[in-house]
């Protein structure tokens, strides 16, 4: 049942309603206008009234308004049994409206929600990726340059081994067997020597004779 | 002076110097036996080997006054003239190394060349030489400079393995 067949029933209703009502109405007003009674009219209408009376007694009228009272309520009965099974639709449909729409918007809440997880997962392994590639240059820079500080050093320790190879070694000749070798042995590599330089010194001797 | 041969053990100035004083100490017992009394007996003074080789070498008679006073000549002469070579070693010589070294210089350099003997413990081996003007550096590490090349050389093959 629709709006449109409610309202026509509470219309029949009211029309009822009205009727009741106005017949009331009308068989009271005409008790007041019996102003002659002596009348044939008067009579009439009072044999009417009276044959009325009779007729649409007060048991009947009661009558009639318990069957219209129980009328109205089965039909108020029907048509809140109807309101209820409309309400019910109503709310199940509005359940269901509901939850989809709900079930949608989550939906659409949970896809954004993951977007941003995953864009946010993204920047975060680009910004990693970023960080990794700069440690990887940054570790290069480094291995080159303590290579090239590892070179220069080596360099500079051997260049300076061989400038003082010979220190070195003498030094270390010194600390070994300096308090052990002979003079006698060393009288061929020291006569040898001399000899090298024989000719400087006698020129030596005689330049400073003279 | 010329002739006189100077024997191995003679070594530097300081010899000469000594032989000269004993020389004059033998001088004044000469000059003391001729004023002495006559039934004193009077006993030589003994003489070191030194002067004993000197004298035998260059056939000098120490008892005759001019073989003493011609002595005394040459050896005032070569105090003040005989070239002299300082030489620096790491630790002293033995007298055995120095004879030798002797023996070569006067050989080879001058026959009246004296050695004044240094010590010089950076040496390690062989010896700095003095003359006059120059000093020769005959150590061990001006040796090993000259030869550097050789080091390296082989220090570069003991490192890789070759």
């Amino acid at each position: 049942m629709n709006t449109g067949g409610l309202i026509l029933i509470v219309g029949s209703l009211l029309a009822a309603s009205g009727a009741f009502i106005w017949l009331a109405l009308k068989l009271e007003g005409g008790g007041k206008k019996t102003k002659d009674k002596n009348t044939p009219q008067t009579q009439l209408t009072a044999a009417a009234q009276e044959d009325v009376e009779h007729i649409f007694n007060t048991e009947f009228r009661e009558e009639l308004r318990n069957r219209g009272r129980l009328h109205f309520e089965k039909i108020l009965g029907e048509n809140a049994m109807f309101l209820q099974q409309d309400l019910r639709q109503t709310t199940t449909q509005l359940n269901d409206y509901m939850r989809a729409e709900i079930t949608r918007t989550l939906q659409e809440e949970f896809k954004k929600y993951e977007q941003s997880i995953v864009d946010a997962k993204q920047i975060a392994i680009d910004s990693i990726e970023k960080t990794v590639a700069t440690i990887e240059q940054q570790r290069q820079f480094l291995e080159q340059q303590m290579q090239s500080q590892s070179e220069a050093q080596k360099n500079r320790i051997i260049n300076r081994f061989e400038a003082e190879m010979a220190t070195i070694v003498n030094h270390y000749v010194l600390l070994a067997i300096g308090n052990q070798i002979d003079l006698t042995d060393q009288m061929d590599f020291i006569l040898g020597e001399m000899q090298a330089n024989k000719q400087a010194i006698i020129e030596d001797i005689k330049r400073g004779a003279t | 002076m010329e002739q006189l041969k100077l024997p191995a053990i003679v070594i530097g100035q300081s010899d000469i110097a000594r032989l000269q004083r004993e020389l004059n100490g033998l001088n004044d017992f000469f000059t003391s036996a001729r004023a002495r009394q006559t039934g004193i007996s009077m006993q030589l003074p003994k003489l070191t080997r030194i002067l004993n080789q000197l004298a035998h070498e260059n056939g000098i008679n120490l008892l005759e006054e001019p073989d003493r006073q011609k002595l005394s000549a040459a050896l005032t002469a070569l105090y003040e003239h005989a070239p002299s070579l300082h030489i620096s070693f790491a630790s002293e010589p033995s007298p055995k190394a120095m004879e030798t070294l002797v023996l070569w210089v006067r050989a080879n350099i001058h026959p009246h060349a004296l050695i004044l003997v240094g010590l010089q413990p950076s040496v390690a081996a062989g010896c700095f030489l003095r003359t006059p003007n120059k000093v020769f550096d005959l150590s061990l590490r001006t040796t090993l400079k000259k030869s550097e090349p050789y080091l390296i050389k082989l220090i570069a093959g003991a490192v890789s393995g070759r």
